[in-house]
């Protein structure tokens, strides 16, 4: 009886010392949020038959209306949107970043599904950890982003590209210029991250409106 | 003279009592109907919605103030919701005017301002940089599992002194 007590409280003793030399061994590595490979970047307007015929084809666009909500199936989120207006330097705005499960779209600009091009952001973590957009680096052309709206539709995009783009000589006109067709960008947080200065710049997903329904 | 005055009285006391308690059965709630964009040009297309009318009945929309007539309000795919559609016609003038929904069963009347103005108020300006969405928080060292680490590890350090414990005394390790 005593034999077994003691081998018992050996097992746990063991137990005990490998899984926590284990979780204070993990729990100390850095988990950086994923970044976009080259793969996902846009490609060049000269090489056309590369560009698959199913990332060219558009639906048609919709009425103007506010969006609710937006979900991205292939990273699991699934986030109420709130509007954003901007800063004083005339960058665009972003939620309160104590929501870590919150988006926010550009309410001056277009709306999801309208034509033009719609902008959507949110932060990739807060002091908590990761928050709603710590996956958007993930994403792979052709994932599907589906965006809830007020007059009860659904929009969905499909991605064209993801990218990375430096704070410094960020592409104001391609990441917020006007589009002929619906177009939508999801932004956050991305590009390498120092302590002194934060994360330099932002992960930027391109896509435009492939489909709806009411 | 002193009857007349009694009358008067007694009329203005009714017409106080009467006046607000007559007042929520038609009108006192409008604003309910949600008008976007609040603001357009002519020519530009409006969606309205509203949830006062409850769930699947229709809407009857009115939108002549602006030039645009009648249109009919839809019971959506969101619950208890009815959308509808007018466009602008291109000949309005600037102003505000007010867009009206009647609920089809109740009669109930709900109302939004719809703005026209020449130059659009939306799409002028585009944010400007990159957005700061991240402090770096999800980057430094999990608190919960590193709590739960120095917590097993000091289950193994007392069950190794409990166990050194019983071999110094001979218990038969």
């Amino acid at each position: 009886m005593r034999r077994f007590g003691n081998t018992a409280i050996a097992g746990v003793t063991v137990v005990a010392l490998c899984s926590g030399a284990w979780l204070l061994r993990s729990g100390a590595e850095t988990h950086a949020p994923p970044q976009p490979s080259a793969a996902q970047a846009h490609v060049g307007r000269d090489d056309g038959p590369a560009r698959s015929a199913r990332y060219e084809r558009s639906a048609p666009a919709l009425p103007p209306s506010p969006p609710d909500r937006i979900r991205i199936p292939s990273i699991r989120v699934d986030a109420p949107l709130t509007g954003l207006g901007l800063t004083g330097t005339g960058s665009l705005d972003v939620p309160p970043a104590r929501h870590e499960n919150l988006a926010g779209w550009y309410e001056a600009g277009t709306t999801p599904g309208e034509t033009g091009t719609a902008i959507v952001a949110g932060h990739v973590d807060n002091a908590d950890g990761p928050a709603v957009f710590y996956a958007l680096g993930a994403l792979k052309k052709g994932d599907a982003i589906e965006v809830d709206r007020r007059d009860g539709g659904v929009a969905v995009f499909t991605v064209d590209a993801v990218e990375v783009y430096k704070a410094t000589g960020f592409p104001d006109a391609k990441v917020y210029g006007a589009a002929a067709r619906p177009e939508l960008r999801v932004i956050t947080c991305g590009g390498g991250y120092s302590r002194t200065t934060g994360y330099q710049g932002n992960v930027v997903v391109f896509a435009h409106l492939t489909g709806s329904s009411r | 003279m002193r009857r007349t005055a009694r009358l008067l009285t007694t009329a203005v006391c009714a017409v106080a009592v009467a006046g607000p308690a007559a007042a929520p059965a038609y009108g006192g709630d409008t604003g309910t109907l949600e008008v976007y964009p609040s603001t357009v040009v002519p020519g530009g297309q409006v969606t309205v919605n509203t949830a006062a009318c409850g769930n699947g009945g229709t809407v009857a929309g009115d939108a002549s103030a602006v030039g645009a007539g009648a249109f009919t309000l839809a019971p959506s795919a969101r619950d208890g919701e009815a959308i509808g559609r007018f466009r602008v016609p291109p000949s309005a003038q600037p102003g505000t005017y007010e867009i009206a929904g009647t609920c089809a069963e109740s009669g109930r009347r709900v109302a939004g301002d719809l703005v026209v103005t020449l130059t659009s108020a939306r799409q002028q300006v585009s944010p400007r940089g990159s957005v700061k969405t991240g402090v770096g928080g999800a980057l430094g060292p999990d608190p919960v599992q590193t709590a739960a680490g120095v917590a097993a590890l000091a289950v193994a350090a007392a069950g190794g002194t409990w166990l050194l414990h019983r071999r110094a005394r001979g218990d038969g390790i």
